[in-house]
């Protein structure tokens, strides 16, 4: 009865498989915006050297997504947001242990790996030699209504409609334009100072006159309420030794930093 | 023992009541769609829905709605088609049942009934290496390997060619003589009837029109069997002399002989002829200047117009036997035949069973 | 640490992974069973409803279904909720969370292949069976379960392979949590965010090679064993 062994050992493998779950151990994670991955994983690894005591885990991902499985329980302690709605809205629902604090101001600009983008300015994407322009969706990503607001602005937003074609998160957008779909992009200055990035293509920085500063915030969670690693790290993230790297990684400062 | 069945389903409704005789076929008789294979599901507890009574061996198998599961009623069941168990070998098949029950309940040999099937050189087969009577075969000895208390069979040479049937019908007949267990034979085919058959139960729309003997249900004139196209009697008789020379054997029916081509049976054996309405001529005189071999002195016992116009149908009485024999209305009116008048029929054809 | 190229961190992932399809697979084979076997032979007119339910995770985009996932396991779902205000921790982000949420996903690939098995197997070898004196166990065991391998082997390579590749609801769900909930699918599209590809390459060819030799595996022991026709 083949069968009968087949269900049997199936059972075995999965008794196996159970026995040796891994061990959870304590553990304060941060959950980060995906185009935070760079610097923090920078300010991460200065931060372990001097606390190696703490254990800092980080997940990047979508803020919408993040900010949905903080109020459903997930076991995130830290919340860096690529925004500050997000964080606001935390604290309001109450699945906070700190103030919306913001960390970084973000910086948009134009991108391309197929024309020299270093000379462009925000009317040159008029021309039709650009079929498609890549933006992050408006509605979802942050950087994308900064994009759009620094189109507005530009007088282009119009006349883009036609050729804009939208990512979900800035890292999406930026996929756009590498794989071709997209002649030019407006995306994270974070995303094009990556040595990676920088060697596919030259980008144009957009002043930060033309749209709204992209302030971007976290919060300590509520589930870390008594978690003092995680006010530390957050502490850290404000200080003077992450501010020199959130800079190095093409952010701006907030205005006080305490 | 009393069998008493009710089942609804849709429109159709099965409203069934006979006696099962003890030991024996009994052939559940009627034409497609009667509701003989539900009566025998039934009989199985294959229809949870049905009501009825059937006690079998001193068990109660059904009483109303009651209904003991069918792995636990002590049955045999051939399908029509074998429904062999395709994933094992013919052995595994004959063991599937044989290892189930009790080796003290166990009546039947396993050794005997390979042999008496032939199934020897299949047991290490697949079913799907079988020929359709070997199958059936199989699921025959699987089912008797069962040592069941009541066999059901329900139409199990339907779906096989004439070679096929050919090649089962022997071992059908030799279990009528070797098993004490009543057997319940679902058929549409009056040649299988006529060959196995002791007891008939006709059906019709879901009823019983009526059962009995044979002999007598097949000869009855106010039963639809006697008027079909091709209505045969069955004439029972014993072997009492072989003719070499003429390649004739002369079987012994109620006192009068009726010669068949050369059968090679020893005398003293027990015979089944049939007889068809159509092959008996009504003389009032004995044979003696004609090629006609038989001619029995006969009664006439009822005449009917016959279903098809111009044609009418007479029983004529033999002993305690009974022919049929289909004759114009104009030879009727010509010879004025009536009741309980002594004629000679004349046989041109007889089939030995 | 790193063996054979590829990093502790992704091997456990991977081997989170595995689990995860095998665990989520034997449940969903042992409880689709009943529910097959009902959709296959019921007379009832809820049959469709319950087909066209059953097929749901189908159409549905998978963040969509771990999106509501999320909404039922965690602390202020039905689910979740019920079990939190009973003094037990709430499903969501846990290694349980992931395996209701790959079973939800895989119910169509384990559901259909039985259900077509057994309508193929029909009720007549089974009927057989029963005036064999097979009561209904053992029927199941010995006609049902080897006259419909192919069925529960087409599911278990489904509903196995589904899970593997499985990103949406898992990440919904689990929140990629490293050594809970964080599977090889998650930890591959991490390195390639990360543009770190080279691990994204060698951990996808380790997922491919291992999958590819479980569903080998599979396919030649079932030819191993004798290759008979259900249909006769």
């Amino acid at each position: 009865m083949w069968i009968r062994q087949a269900v049997l050992a199936g059972l075995a493998v999965t008794a196996l498989l159970m026995a040796t779950a891994v061990q959870a151990q304590q553990i304060t994670r941060v959950a980060a915006a995906s185009q935070l991955r760079f610097v923090l994983e920078a300010i991460a690894t200065q931060y372990r050297e001097r606390y190696p005591q703490n254990t800092i885990d980080i997940q990047y991902g979508s803020s919408g997504r993040f900010y949905a499985q903080i109020t459903h329980g997930a076991p995130f302690d830290v919340y860096l947001s690529a925004d500050m709605d997000y964080p606001a809205a935390l604290v309001e629902a109450g699945f906070a242990a700190s103030e919306a604090m913001p960390y970084a101001i973000g910086r948009i600009a134009i991108w391309s790996n197929t024309v020299d983008a270093q000379s462009l300015v925000l009317a040159d994407l008029a021309d039709e030699r650009f079929r498609r322009v890549a933006i992050a969706n408006p509605r979802l990503a942050p950087y994308g209504a900064r994009a759009e607001e620094a189109l507005i602005s530009a007088g282009l937003w119009d006349a883009l409609q036609p050729r804009l074609v939208y990512g979900d998160n800035v890292s999406g957008t930026l996929q756009l334009v590498q794989s071709g779909a997209a002649e030019v992009g407006i995306v994270a200055l974070a995303q094009v100072l990556n040595p990676v990035i920088a060697a596919q293509g030259g980008y144009a920085l957009i002043d930060v006159d033309v749209h709204r500063p992209l302030e971007q915030g976290l919060v300590v969670t509520r589930r870390a309420a008594q978690n003092e690693v995680a006010r530390h790290f957050a502490d850290y993230l404000r200080g003077v030794e992450a501010a020199t790297l959130f800079q190095t990684y093409g952010y701006d400062l907030p205005a006080v930093i305490p | 023992m009393k069998v008493r069945f009710q089942l609804k389903r849709g429109d159709f409704t099965l409203d069934v009541a006979f006696e099962l005789a003890d030991r024996g076929i009994t052939a559940v008789f009627g034409r497609s769609g009667c509701g003989k294979t539900s009566l025998l599901r039934c009989m199985a507890g294959l229809e949870p829905e049905a009501s009825g009574q059937l006690d079998v061996a001193g068990e109660v198998w059904q009483a109303g709605h009651q209904c003991l599961p069918t792995h636990r009623r002590s049955l045999g069941y051939v399908f029509q088609e074998a429904s062999l168990f395709a994933h094992l070998t013919v052995e595994r098949n004959l063991r599937y049942g044989w290892r189930r029950v009790a080796p003290s309940h166990r009546r039947v040999e396993w050794q005997t009934t390979i042999e008496l099937l032939g199934l020897a050189p299949l047991l290490n087969r697949y079913p799907d290496q079988l020929s359709g009577g070997q199958r059936q075969r199989v699921a025959l000895g699987r089912a008797l390997l069962t040592s069941p208390d009541l066999l059901l069979m329900d139409e199990p040479l339907a779906s096989l060619d004439s070679d096929s049937k050919a090649e089962i019908l022997p071992y059908l007949e030799q279990l009528h003589r070797t098993l004490a267990v009543p057997v319940v034979y679902v058929s549409h085919s009056q040649d299988e009837v006529l060959r196995l058959a002791d007891q008939l139960v006709l059906m019709e729309d879901g009823q019983v029109l009526t059962q009995g003997p044979v002999a007598r249900v097949l000869t009855r004139l106010d039963m639809p069997l006697a008027h079909q196209q091709g209505a045969q009697a069955l004439l029972e008789g014993v072997v009492t002399r072989q003719d070499e020379a003429d390649h004739l054997t002369e079987v012994m029916c109620d006192g009068q002989s009726v010669w068949v081509s050369q059968l090679n049976q020893a005398c003293g054996t027990r015979v089944r002829l049939s007889v068809a309405a159509r092959d008996v001529t009504i003389s009032r005189v004995p044979a003696t200047d004609s090629s006609v071999l038989n001619c029995l002195a006969v009664q006439i016992e009822a005449l009917e117009a016959d279903s098809q116009p111009g044609h009418v149908l007479i029983a004529l009485r033999l002993g305690t036997q009974v022919l049929l024999s289909r004759i114009t209305e104009r030879s009727r009116r010509q010879l004025a035949l009536q009741p309980g008048e002594r004629m000679y029929a004349l046989i041109k054809g007889v089939a030995v069973h | 640490m790193v063996i054979a190229g590829i990093a502790e961190a992704d091997w456990i992932a991977l081997f989170l992974t595995l689990r995860l399809a095998l665990i989520s697979t034997v449940l969903l084979l042992v409880l689709c069973v009943p529910l097959a076997w009902w959709l296959a032979f019921t007379p009832s007119r809820a049959k469709v409803l319950i087909e066209a339910l059953v097929a749901l995770p189908l159409v549905l985009p998978p963040t969509v279904i771990g999106f509501y996932l999320l909404i039922l396991l965690g602390p202020r779902g039905a689910i979740g909720g019920a079990l939190e205000s009973i003094g037990l921790t709430h499903l969501a982000f846990s290694f349980t969370g992931l395996v209701i949420g790959s079973m939800v996903y895989s119910l169509p690939f384990v559901v259909q292949p039985l259900q077509n098995a057994f309508q193929s197997l029909g009720t007549r070898p089974l009927e057989a069976a029963a005036t064999l004196r097979a009561g209904p166990i053992d029927r199941f065991m010995t006609v049902v379960l080897p006259l419909t391998r192919r069925g529960f082997l087409t599911a278990f390579v489904l509903s196995f392979a589904h899970t593997l590749g499985e990103f949406g609801v898992l990440l919904m769900i689990g929140g990629s949590i490293p050594g809970q909930t964080q599977v090889a699918s998650i930890a591959i599209y991490n390195h390639v965010e990360a543009l770190d590809y080279g691990a994204a390459h060698g951990l996808s060819l380790v997922l491919l090679v291992l999958a590819f030799s479980l569903l080998l595996a599979v396919y030649a022991l079932n030819r191993r064993f004798r290759l008979v026709g259900v249909a006769q």
